[in-house]
C-alpha cells in the first residue's frame, strides 16, 4: 500500500504541494488528473525521492520511503516514467530498457527483461533500435517498460499518452490495462480523462497542489 | 553485433612496440614512454568525461603518483619499477578516495575548479617544502626491473617495454570496465543523473568510483613519467600540466580507450616538432592544431577511425 500523510512540498519557496494524503491499497489503478501546474508531476517526484518533502510522511507497503534517496526506492519495486520520456538517443531500445539492471545490478536482469517483453510484445521488434530512431510513441513504450524493469510493485506514469498519436495511445492504453490484470499499483497522470477513465479504479483530482478523491 | 577488436589492436600495438624498439632512436623511445605515462593520465580523463566530468586537476594525481614513487627511492632506495608504479598508483587512488566524497557532490564548472583548486595546493606545499627540494624537486633513483638493472643502451627500451606493457593493460581493464553495468552507466550520468537515480544508482557513489580509477591511472601514470625522465618537481602538480592533459584528452576524443595514447603521442610529436622548429612560439602551434581539431574533428582524433567504419 501506497500512504502520502499530509505531504508538504515546496520548490524554490513557492508551495506545491499542499497536506496531500492518499492511501492506494495494493492493485489498485488510480488516474491522477489536474491542470498543468496543478502539481501531478511533483507528486509523483516525491514519491519517487527527487524532490524533498518539506513535511508529511509517505510510506509504501510499511516502509519510510522519506528515510531512502531515490536510487534506494527503486529496488523496493517502484518504477517511475517521466513525462519526457528521457530515453539515452545512443542506446539501442534493449539497452535502454537494461539500464535499470545495470544501474541497480540486478541479478535478474535478463528475466525482468523477459517480463517487460511479455508485457509489451511490441518492444521485441525494435530492440536493436538506437533510442533516436523511434518514433515519439514507441520512445513512450521504451519508458514504460524501463519503468518496469524497476517497478513490479509501484509503478508512476507520467502522462504516457501525452504527445501520442491517436492508434499508439491506445496501445498504449492496452498495455497499462494489462498491468492492472498483474496486479500492479498504478498511478498515471494526465491532464484529462481522456485515456483513463474507463480503466482506473480511483480518480485522483489534484488543483493548485490539493488533492480531492473521487 | 560487431566483433569487438579493442583487445587485439591493443595487445597488437604493444607487440609492435617490443618489436621495433630495439630498432628505434633513444629520443623516440624516450617520446613513447612519456606519451604512454601521459596516456594513462587521459584513459582516467575519458573515463569521467564519459560522465560529463571535466577535471582541471588531474596533476594532483600525477604528481602524487610522481613523488610516492620518488620518495620510496629516496627515503628507503626501493628502486624496483613495479613497487614504485603499485606505490603511486596506490597514494593518488587513496587521496581521491578520500577526496571523493566532497568533490562527488559537485558537477560542471565546481567540480573542475574545486580539483583545480585541490591540485594547486599540493603544487604550493611543494614548492615550500625544502626537503622535497622545493620548486626545483629532486633526482629520482633510476629504476630496476626485480632487481635487474639493464646496461645503459637497453634502459630507454627496457622502461618503454614496461610502460607498453602497463599502458596495454590498464587500457584492457578500462575497456573491460567500461562494459561492465557500472561503466555502461556513464552515458547516462552524463545525459540525466536524476534518471540514473530512478532507475536504481547512485550517481554521486558511480562518480566517486570513477574518480578513484581515473586518480589511480593518473598516479600510476606519474609513477611512470618519474621513472622515466629521472626528475620531478611540482610543475608536475601545475594547473599547466592539468591543462596538457585536458588537451589531449580533447585531442584523442572518448570514442576508445586507444585513444588517450595516440592523442598523448600526437601531441608530443606536435610539441617536439614545433619547438625544435620554432623555440619561442611552440607554444602557438599546439594551440593552432588544437584549434584546427576543435573546429574540423569535434570529438577529436578517434573520430577519424570512425569515419573509416562507418565508410
Amino acid at each position: 500500500m501506497l500512504k502520502l500523510d499530509n505531504v508538504d512540498v515546496a520548490i524554490q519557496s513557492v508551495q506545491i504541494l499542499r497536506r496531500v494524503s492518499l492511501e492506494l491499497p495494493t492493485g489498485t489503478m488510480a488516474g491522477l488528473i489536474g491542470r498543468n501546474g496543478a502539481g501531478k508531476t511533483t507528486l509523483m517526484k516525491s514519491v519517487m525521492g527527487i524532490l524533498k518533502v518539506s513535511s508529511g510522511t509517505i510510506s509504501f507497503d510499511g516502509a519510510d520511503l522519506l528515510a531512502s534517496p531515490t536510487f534506494k526506492r527503486t529496488s523496493m519495486g517502484i518504477g517511475y516514467m517521466p513525462e519526457d520520456r528521457r530515453l539515452i538517443p545512443d542506446l539501442t531500445c534493449e539497452e535502454n530498457l537494461l539500464l535499470p539492471a545495470w544501474a541497480a545490478k540486478q541479478a535478474d536482469g535478463a528475466a525482468r527483461l523477459e517480463r517487460v517483453y511479455r508485457l509489451i510484445p511490441e518492444l521485441r521488434g525494435f530492440a536493436s533500435r538506437k533510442g533516436s530512431q523511434l518514433s515519439g510513441g514507441q520512445q513512450k513504450m521504451v519508458a514504460i517498460g524501463r519503468a518496469l524493469m524497476c517497478g513490479d510493485k509501484l509503478l508512476l506514469l507520467d502522462e504516457p499518452f501525452e504527445g501520442v498519436a491517436p492508434a499508439l495511445a491506445h496501445r498504449l492504453v492496452e498495455v497499462v490495462a494489462n498491468l492492472k490484470r498483474e496486479g500492479m499499483t498504478v498511478i498515471l497522470s494526465e491532464s484529462d480523462l481522456q485515456h483513463s477513465e474507463r480503466m482506473v479504479d480511483r480518480l485522483l483530482v489534484i488543483d493548485r497542489g490539493t488533492l480531492t478523491a473521487r | 553485433m560487431r566483433p569487438d577488436r579493442t583487445p587485439l589492436t591493443l595487445l597488437l600495438i604493444g607487440a609492435a612496440i617490443l618489436a621495433v624498439g630495439p630498432f628505434a632512436p633513444q629520443w623516440t623511445l624516450f617520446l613513447l614512454t612519456v606519451a604512454l605515462a601521459k596516456g594513462l593520465v587521459v584513459l582516467g580523463l575519458m573515463m569521467l568525461l564519459r560522465c560529463g566530468l571535466v577535471s582541471f586537476g588531474q596533476a594532483l594525481y600525477y604528481c602524487l603518483g610522481a613523488y610516492a614513487a620518488g620518495m620510496l627511492g629516496r627515503l628507503y632506495e626501493v628502486s624496483g619499477v613495479f613497487t614504485l608504479m603499485l606505490a603511486g598508483m596506490a597514494t593518488s587512488a587513496f587521496v581521491a578516495f578520500v577526496l571523493g566524497f566532497l568533490l562527488a557532490r559537485y558537477r560542471s564548472i565546481f567540480f573542475g575548479l574545486l580539483s583545480l583548486a585541490i591540485s594547486m595546493i599540493l603544487y604550493g606545499l611543494l614548492v615550500k617544502t625544502e626537503a622535497l627540494g622545493s620548486s626545483d624537486g629532486f633526482n629520482v633513483l633510476p629504476s630496476t626491473l626485480f632487481g635487474w638493472r639493464p646496461a645503459d643502451e637497453w634502459v630507454r627500451y627496457s622502461v618503454l617495454a614496461v610502460a607498453a606493457g602497463v599502458a596495454v593493460i590498464a587500457a584492457l581493464a578500462v575497456h573491460r570496465y567500461l562494459g561492465t553495468p557500472l561503466g555502461r552507466l556513464a552515458p547516462a550520468i552524463k545525459d540525466n543523473e536524476i534518471r540514473v537515480e530512478y532507475m536504481g544508482a547512485s550517481a554521486r557513489q558511480a562518480v566517486h568510483v570513477k574518480y578513484v580509477i581515473a586518480a589511480a591511472l593518473a598516479g600510476l601514470g606519474g609513477a611512470l613519467a618519474a621513472t622515466t625522465v629521472g626528475h620531478i618537481d611540482p610543475e608536475m602538480a601545475y594547473w599547466t600540466t592539468s591543462g596538457e592533459f585536458i588537451f589531449i584528452t580533447i585531442l584523442a576524443g572518448t570514442g576508445s580507450v586507444i585513444a588517450p595514447f595516440l592523442g598523448a603521442l600526437i601531441f608530443g610529436i606536435i610539441q617536439t616538432v614545433a619547438f625544435d622548429i620554432s623555440p619561442n612560439t611552440w607554444q602557438m602551434v599546439l594551440g593552432a592544431s588544437l584549434l584546427a581539431v576543435i573546429v574540423f574533428l569535434p570529438r577529436g582524433l578517434w573520430s577519424l577511425f570512425r569515419r573509416r567504419k562507418a565508410a
